[in-house]
């Protein structure tokens, strides 16, 4: 087991785990945090009080409706290809594109409003380790809607990841097995006993369960064969695997031979040693800190086998452990865009994003809910960083400070606007809550002023010439009075650091 | 153990300078230091190096009716609408013609200044744009790699890491520029490559933003030992082996204000009487002449047309964006040849798959395999490159490939760019096809 964190549970212990753990806070938000002690805050963590349920999905990501809906759209296309008869070739064509726009629309708004509504409920939702995890296994089983183009089953998935969130390891790996969205993605369904795709058999063992080095070309192989025959049934969304399509013949997989099938095939993995490293290693760099020493991630192995790959116990023991707050995790890691677009919000007092720019910002700064780059995930790290990306992180923490957002948007005249006029997601926040981050009374006292603001702001020790700098413009700034303008100018430049970047 | 500020301030420097150079100016002086001395990369200073323009035709370019076989009876059987008439051509070669609505393209082949290659594509092709185009981009048929080819270029073969040595004037980040360490710079417009205060007293608040973005506001704190310059940190991430994210935020905070200045410069110093047209394509192929006159040291320029996924009325939109596309190109290099840079550059386009040989019911085509590419310039010995593929022997419909696309790239790359692994770059040794 890791050596346990002793002593004091401080404020910026409390910052560090909200903000790995979660999406971070405003300062409220860790106060409540931190009054809570070390236990008591990773109890909330692990064992939230807020029902999966509690932020209802689109009407359209239900999977029966959607099925339902599926039914009735090809018989309706069945009819209107039956009014082409008489038509000719010409239009006849025309016809047929005209439907497969109006799907493919469908699809795409679908799509948007899909990333929109798990930003929001990153943003909201009373059980932020419970997002992080889902944001894990989304990145860690990638799929992308941009393969899989039905936004209902990239929903279905996201349900499953919400739902084993600190599950089980072994049982997530088999529903994932199942999972439409996956099957599309990694074209399961086109395995035949004749040509076994090797491709979800090679995935699943590099990148989802063992890691390069701990199987063989043959496994993969052999493997691939128990992984024939999964089907897609289009009009209730599920997956079997079909008696008939599958290859029933012996196999060797690791050593060990039988008729196996695609279920066979995970229990084996799951038997392999490596397993649990290779997973607690994901977790620990994910949660603290690249690269981190083999005998620390043999003991988190030990506990995840004991749990028989439960992940919970594993969570509790990495966020109670002291090299959790050690000086190589604490303020070190580089936010990611989606981490770093909803603390932003959360630090800047909003009680929602502005429409469109939880998107904009994705794509800007390159992590786009439901579109990882490929099925390895998106590079976490230094990778986010590069002379763009780190101007439009300011730049969008400007357009933010300095309430321009509409402007950018177009003021919902835009394609985005009138979506989502139509589809009522317009409303919230227009801006910062400005009286909230710094009232009146404190901002003729500058230096109390950007104090107070670097608390909010920053888990990194400020160096002093950086503050000096803060309270020089600060100053200049002072004038007449230091309305929310001056304000959010200078909560502009704040953000406009290196500093910022880290959590 | 020295630091790396150690190392800069008394190796390269001398003692008397503080620690506030960007990234890749320090990587210059490097280039001085004993470790430098044989390594096989390059480095430009913007006044002589070879340049690599990449206009990405965007949606799936119709090779056939591009570059057409006139000669062949299957071509007009295939597409009774839309098919070119021999009379409507400019005659290459016996039996293929130029569409004419690019008359500066078929200019410059007379001249034997064009590049055609024809039948370029890749084993098993993908009829998807958003795979396809990332085939083309990471130069990788199984769609795995996280880093494009010419990002590849860049990290390899490239001297320093000036952000510069790319530039893009796109929406987005283009996959190819995908790198470890150093992956260009991309922009819509220069006045969006920088840092926007719109608030009251610029000048002042962008000299306090220009402070807090250099390196040493930490001075006194801890050096990162162990940091050497010139080894790029193995694995998934960028930056430089032992250097903490931290530091390494540091050295791109710099290098962004640094490389967005002198791109802001750049543009407003460098005007051009040549005429452009309106278009997007011109208007940002004038903005890369603009950046080639002002002497970057950008190596590679990318810029993107799009439009070409034509699959209904092709005949008057596909014949316009190729119409676009050259008169764009007539003004682009005109304008290098009044700068005296028309020898230095090569500009090579791609799309990410061709259209199916017969014309679909909507007098459009349908997304294909093989198409052609143009490559026009400096370097290049013109001709027909490559052989049209067959008309009659098909796969599902459509044209098979002859020419592996990597072997144009390993062309580019080694004859053109002179960098010394094109290997490493393209995952697998390519000849070129003897273009350049």
């Amino acid at each position: 087991m890791l050596p346990p964190a002793k002593g004091n549970w401080t404020k910026e212990e409390a910052r560090h785990l909200l903000g790995r753990a979660g999406f971070g806070g405003s300062p409220d938000e860790i106060g409540r945090f931190h009054a809570m002690g070390r236990e008591k805050a990773v109890d909330f963590l692990l064992n939230p009080e807020e029902p999966v349920e509690a932020h209802p999905k689109p009407e359209w990501a239900d999977l029966k409706a959607a099925m339902a809906d599926m039914a009735e759209m090809m018989m309706e296309r069945r009819e209107m290809m039956a009014d082409t008869r008489g038509m000719s070739d010409e239009e006849a064509a025309k016809k047929r594109q005209e439907i497969q726009k109006e799907i493919q629309r469908e699809s795409r708004r679908q799509g948007l409003e899909a990333q929109h509504w798990w930003f929001n409920r990153m943003l909201k939702s009373k059980a932020p380790l419970r997002e992080k995890m889902t944001l894990f296994w989304h990145d860690h089983f990638a799929t992308s809607i941009q393969k899989v183009k039905q936004p209902v089953l990239l929903m279905k998935q996201n349900e499953l990841f919400r739902n084993h969130a600190f599950g089980n390891f072994r049982e997530l790996t088999q529903q994932v097995v199942r999972d439409p969205a996956m099957m599309l993605y990694l074209d399961t369904q086109r395995s035949s006993k004749s040509m076994p795709n090797e491709n979800f058999a090679r995935e699943i063992m590099e990148l989802f369960t063992l890691g390069e080095g701990n199987y063989t070309e043959e496994d993969v192989k052999q493997a691939a064969r128990a992984f024939t025959g999964y089907q897609l049934n289009r009009l209730n969304g599920e997956v079997m695997q079909s008696a008939r399509a599958w290859d029933d013949g012996e196999k060797t997989i690791f050593c060990e031979t039988g008729p196996y099938n695609g279920k066979d095939v995970v229990s084996l993995i799951f038997k392999k040693d490596a397993c649990a490293k290779f997973m607690v290693t994901k977790l620990w760099e994910f949660f603290a800190y690249e690269k981190p020493v083999d005998p620390a991630m043999e003991d988190l192995a030990a506990t995840f086998r004991k749990n028989d790959y439960v992940l919970k116990p594993v969570l509790r023991e990495i966020f109670l452990s002291s090299e959790f707050y050690g000086e190589e995790a604490m303020a070190t890691m580089i936010k990611s865009p989606v981490q770093y677009l909803v603390q932003l919000i959360k630090e800047l007092e909003m009680e929602s994003a502005p429409l469109g720019f939880p998107i904009m910002g994705q794509t800007q700064l390159g992590q786009v809910l439901f579109m990882p780059p490929n099925v390895a995930g998106w590079d976490w790290g230094k990778a986010w960083i590069n002379t763009n990306t780190l101007l439009t992180r300011y730049n969008l923490a400007g357009s933010l400070t300095k309430g321009s957002v509409g402007g950018m948007m177009g003021r919902g005249d835009g394609k985005l606007g009138k979506l989502a006029e139509r589809r009522g997601m317009r409303g919230g926040s227009v801006g910062p809550d400005f009286p909230k981050i710094a009232p009146e009374s404190r901002r003729n006292e500058t230096e109390k002023l950007v104090d107070g603001l670097i608390g909010r702001f920053f888990c990194v020790p400020i160096p002093a010439k950086a503050r000096d700098s803060f309270i020089a413009y600060a100053d200049s700034k002072k004038g007449v009075s230091f309305t929310d303008k001056e304000l959010g100018e200078l909560c502009h430049l704040m953000l406009s650091t290196p500093y910022y970047q880290l959590c | 153990m020295k630091t790396r500020r150690d190392f800069i301030r008394s190796a390269v420097l001398g003692a008397s300078a503080t620690w506030t150079l960007p990234g890749f100016i320090d990587r210059t002086f490097a280039e001085l230091g004993d470790e430098a001395r044989d390594r096989s990369t390059q480095f430009t200073t913007g006044k002589d190096g070879s340049i690599l323009v990449v206009l990405q035709l965007a949606g799936g370019n119709d090779g056939l009716n591009t570059l057409v076989p006139f000669g062949n009876d299957e071509y007009y059987k295939a597409r009774p609408k839309l098919a070119k008439k021999q009379k409507d051509l400019i005659r290459l070669s016996d039996g293929i013609g130029l569409n004419n609505s690019m008359p500066f393209l078929g200019s410059l082949f007379k001249e034997g200044r064009l590049g055609v290659v024809q039948g370029v594509g890749y084993p098993n092709p993908n009829r998807s744009h958003f795979v396809s185009t990332s085939i083309w981009e990471t130069a990788d048929t199984t769609n795995r790699a996280n880093t494009g080819w010419l990002g590849r270029y860049f990290d390899n073969a490239c001297e320093g890491v000036d952000p510069t040595v790319g530039m893009s004037f796109n929406k987005s980040t283009p996959e190819s520029f995908g790198a470890m360490r150093n992956p260009g710079v991309s922009l819509s417009s220069p006045e969006l490559y920088r840092w926007i205060h719109s608030g009251g007293n610029q000048a002042q608040a962008e000299e306090f933003f220009s402070e807090l973005n250099q390196p040493g506001n930490d001075d006194e704190d801890g050096p990162t030992d162990g940091g050497s310059i010139d080894m790029p940190a193995g694995g998934k991430v960028g930056g430089l082996a032992g250097e903490s994210n931290l530091d390494f935020l540091e050295r791109v905070a710099l290098d962004a204000q640094v490389s967005s200045k002198k791109i802001l410069e750049v543009a407003a110093k460098h005007k051009t009487n040549v005429q452009y047209d309106g278009t997007p394509i011109a208007r940002n192929l004038n903005l890369v002449s603009r950046m080639i006159a002002g002497g970057m040291a950008t190596r590679v320029y990318y810029v993107s047309h799009g439009g070409f996924d034509t699959h209904n009325g092709q005949i008057n939109s596909h014949d316009r964006l190729l119409g676009q596309l050259d008169s764009a190109l007539k003004s682009f290099f005109a304008d290098l040849k009044q700068q005296g840079n028309d020898k230095r550059v090569t500009l090579m386009t791609f799309s990410e798959f061709g259209r199916r040989v017969s014309e679909n019911a909507s007098a459009g085509t349908d997304h294909g395999k093989a198409s052609c590419m143009f490559v026009a310039g400096g370097g290049v010995k013109g001709g027909l490159y490559g052989k049209y593929p067959s008309l009659t022997e098909l796969s599902q419909g459509d044209l098979n490939h002859t020419v592996d696309f990597r072997s144009v790239y390993a062309d580019l790359l080694g004859g053109w760019l002179k960098a010394p692994n094109i290997g490493k770059i393209l995952g697998g040794e390519y000849k070129g096809i003897g273009m350049i």
